[in-house]
């Protein structure tokens, strides 16, 4: 079990090793992170327009004559400007929708924790009984217990 | 000569008939409301039903002018044509915005009379609470249909001969049934939103206005459900780029409130079991009837071209108020009766299955709300700078990917732990073999060269909550299979008949997983593009295409181009494939046809995307691994929903308490 466990945990910290690209991978992989400047709203990959087309040609190109991924980006955002990254961006009022998310997922989490302790702890009569209950059982009375428990969830 | 013949006359007459007497119903509920009284209630039921009967004529005027080519009205001028088939002229309804609001405006009417008609007789209040809301959102779109919106509108000066057409994107079967199963979902969430704010203003904060809707946000749930899917199966055999979902604005829209419509129907069993998170309940109802008309406003203002188009336009004006209204009102009023909505009980221990379903909703909320940022990032930066900027997939999957698959891993968890408490002890011994089944998919994909962690995690998860549901069904069968001496197929079917909401649930949860294998396989997509001269070949993945020239033919509606390709695998010669790119001629309009060879593995996808004069194409293609799952998940799914709603209402804590004979037999459910 614990042998499963190490090797779960040495391949989930493995990297994702980076694949050798071919210029056209590499050129799809970037039209996919890219906003097309000829249909709003949407991918150059996913833009069918002709000038998209030829938009892919020149990234490819570029990929080409060796640029990578960072260099072809950085020679996009110069020719369309920072609106071309798909993404908002990282200064500014742009953190902040990449921040919010998270901030949304901790401050309920934190919220749902709180909320979750708080009516759990406000029954302390019957939970002390309770737990006087389950150190008067024995082992085998437990396991009994949780048996006859498991068997009733099966049937509910 | 059409052998319909228009009743475009009707139209505008019937919508303001349709209004007057939705103002009537609503001051009749409201008495009703307030006094109890059934006979106001009966008052309210007739106007509402006559409201329902003028917005149909109504809508049949507007299906009789579209097939009579009627082009005097410019709705049908815009969307139609003469060569336009039958089932894509009725198709134009939804085409446009006037038609669409029609359209909402109608099904929002005759969903308000089932429902109404169907509700206990013994809730006057409810009912008239719940009817007069039902109707002031009628009232408005009715306003729309009729002033603003106004489907009926003649043409300025002289009547075409022929009209524009329909666009031609949207001449696909999907789009016959896409946008009408979107509104049903949409609209069908008008229910349970109007019971949960009837109950709101009349006091009656019992578990009377859930169990009057249940079937109701199921129903609109499924119709979401399968509507997005549908969208997604539209985008890929239709738009040419190889894949199902974009993470664009319209589809967002469709996607913000069946998300927090997921959470609720998760977090409203936790009201009918235990009588906890009635503030938190209403408050994702109405949270999930305002994304509904946000996403109707969203995709119908203008708003996503430019922030100047939708002030320009006709309805957005209209539109953020009322939206205004359904957030503040909905919200204020939960507010209002916040003391009331007190939870009755506590929860006995922290690891139990409210607890999961409690983080199950803090995650779909968290969804929710990144969509919505991502969505509406664009409106406010150009607000604020002027600048109209993008966000795309990158942003959403970045996102997004941790909270899915959190959101999968605890559709595991949560069937395993038991209501109310369960010890550590007992957790880890159902938790460890789907956690093993899990770790070895990880060794078994990881040793088998895969690297990408997204995917490894995906489908890590997959198995692990496959495990884990698949094990409900086994223990459940067991009992059967024990007591009945029944064979494995036998005690599977009488597990789920017995309690088809538990098991229904769990149906769709493997549906989902299917859905999310599919996505993950999306990391391994192979695409290549190449111009092709007659005899070329193109190599992808283990796939050999042989282009073989063009062919060319003309229907009335579009000049047909048509790609030829001889399609081979090693050795084995696959056959044809033949993808399109036609010319429509009403709109003059340059449309691609894919062609998509697919089975469970991957599927080959093939678009032409443009033609040379000396008989070359431009060809791009793709090899899209395990998509066939996604549309096999959404079976399943819908599957499963069908088994949860053929199944008999929940007895709530209130009901059994109503009927102590019973009681027994409904806590055991």
């Amino acid at each position: 079990m614990k042998r499963v466990a190490w090797l779960t945990l040495v391949f989930l910290a493995l990297p994702a090793t980076a694949m050798a690209q071919s210029p056209e991978d590499l050129a799809n992989e970037i039209s996919n992170k890219v906003s097309s400047p000829f249909c709003p709203g949407v991918t150059l990959h996913d833009c069918p327009s002709q000038s998209a087309l030829d938009m892919r040609d020149r990234i490819e190109g570029y990929a080409r004559q060796g640029m990578d991924e960072a260099a072809i980006m950085e020679r996009l955002e110069a020719e369309y400007g920072p609106s071309i990254r798909g993404v908002p961006s990282s200064e500014g009022a742009g953190i902040l929708v990449w921040i919010l998310p998270s901030v949304a997922v901790i401050a309920g989490g934190v919220l749902a924790w709180i909320l979750v302790r708080r009516w759990t702890s406000r029954r302390p009569q019957q939970t002390a009984e309770a737990s006087r209950a389950a150190v008067a059982f024995s082992a085998s009375e437990r396991q009994r217990l949780d048996a006859e428990l498991g068997r009733l969830r099966e049937e509910s | 000569m059409s052998p319909v013949r228009s009743l475009a006359g009707l139209g505008r007459p019937s919508l303001l008939v349709a209004l007057l007497f939705s103002l009537i119903a609503i001051v009749a509920f409201i008495a009703a409301g307030r006094s109890g009284r059934r006979d106001l209630s009966e008052a309210g039921k007739r106007a509402l039903y006559a409201t329902f009967g003028f917005t149909a004529l109504a809508t049949i005027s507007l299906i009789t002018a579209l097939l009579a080519h009627d082009f005097s009205l410019s709705y049908v001028a815009n969307y139609t044509s003469r060569s336009l088939s039958v089932p894509y002229t009725i198709s134009a309804l939804w085409g446009g915005m006037e038609g669409s609001l029609l359209f909402w405006t109608t099904l929002l009417t005759g969903f308000s009379a089932l429902a109404i008609a169907r509700a206990p007789a013994r809730s006057s209040r409810l009912v008239g609470g719940a009817g007069a809301v039902l109707m002031g959102i009628a009232g408005f779109f009715l306003f729309m249909v009729a002033f603003p919106g106004n489907p009926f509108a003649q043409v300025a000066g002289d009547v075409p001969i022929d009209g524009n057409g329909l666009n031609p994107l949207l001449q696909s079967p999907g789009m016959i049934i896409h946008p009408p199963l979107l509104y049903t979902g949409f609209v069908g969430f008008s229910i349970p939103f109007a019971f949960a704010i009837g109950a709101l203003f009349t006091k009656r904060l019992d578990d009377s206005w859930f169990t009057a809707t249940r079937q109701w946000t199921l129903f609109a749930w499924t119709a979401l459900s399968v509507g997005i899917v549908l969208g997604g199966a539209w985008a890929y055999t239709e738009l040419g780029w190889g894949g199902y979902w974009a993470w664009d604005p319209v589809e967002n829209a469709s996607f913000m409130p069946w998300l927090t419509a997921t959470a609720f129907l998760h977090s409203v069993v936790i009201q009918e079991k235990r009588r906890m998170l009635k503030v938190w309940n209403v408050t994702l109802i109405v949270l999930t009837y305002a994304f509904a008309v946000f996403g109707t406003f969203l995709t119908r203002s203008g708003l996503l071209s430019s922030i100047h188009t939708f002030s320009e336009g006709p309805i957005g004006k209209y539109f953020l108020p009322f939206l205004a209204l359904l957030l503040i009102g909905g919200l204020g009023m939960v507010a209002y009766r916040f003391d009331a909505l007190r939870s009755e009980n506590q929860l006995d221990a922290f690891i139990s299955r409210e607890s999961a379903f409690i983080a199950n909703n803090v995650l779909f909320v968290a969804a929710a709300f990144t969509v919505l940022l991502g969505t509406i990032y664009p409106i406010i930066a150009e607000v604020f700078s002027g600048l109209r900027v993008s966000v795309s997939p990158p942003f959403y999957n970045a996102i997004f990917t941790p909270i899915g698959l959190a959101i999968i891993g605890l559709t595991g968890i949560g069937p395993l732990i038991s209501w109310r408490r369960m010890s550590k002890g007992a957790f880890w011994r159902m938790v460890r073999i789907p956690l093993v089944a899990g770790g070895l998919t990880v060794v078994a994909l990881g040793l088998g060269g895969l690297t990408s962690l997204g995917a490894l995690l995906s489908f890590a998860l997959c198995v692990f909550t496959a495990t884990a549901i698949i094990g409900e069904f086994v223990r459940g069968s067991r009992v059967y299979r024990r007591r009945d001496n029944a064979g494995p197929f036998t005690a599977l079917s009488r597990t789920i008949a017995r309690n088809r909401r538990r098991y229904g649930g769990y149906i769709v949860h493997l549906g989902v997983l299917l859905i999310v294998i599919g996505f993950a396989g999306n990391a391994f997509k192979v695409e290549r593009r190449a111009e092709m001269a007659p005899g070329d070949t193109l190599d992808i993945a283990a796939y050999t295409l042989t282009y073989e020239g063009v062919r060319t033919a003309t229907t009335p509606e579009k000049d047909i181009f048509e790609a030829r390709l001889a399609v081979s695998r090693g050795d084995e010669d696959l056959g044809p494939m033949s993808p399109q790119r036609n010319l429509h001629l009403a709109q003059g309009q340059w449309q691609s046809e894919v062609a998509i060879r697919t089975n469970p593995v991957e599927d080959l996808y093939v678009v032409v995307t443009g033609f040379d004069t000396d008989g070359s194409a431009v060809i791009r293609t793709f090899v899209n691994p395990l998509t066939w799952w996604i549309w096999a998940g959404a079976a399943v799914m819908l599957a499963g929903m069908l088994v949860i709603m053929s199944g008999r209402a929940p007895v709530t804590v209130a009901a059994a308490k109503r009927a102590p004979a019973k009681r027994e037999a409904a806590v055991v459910r």
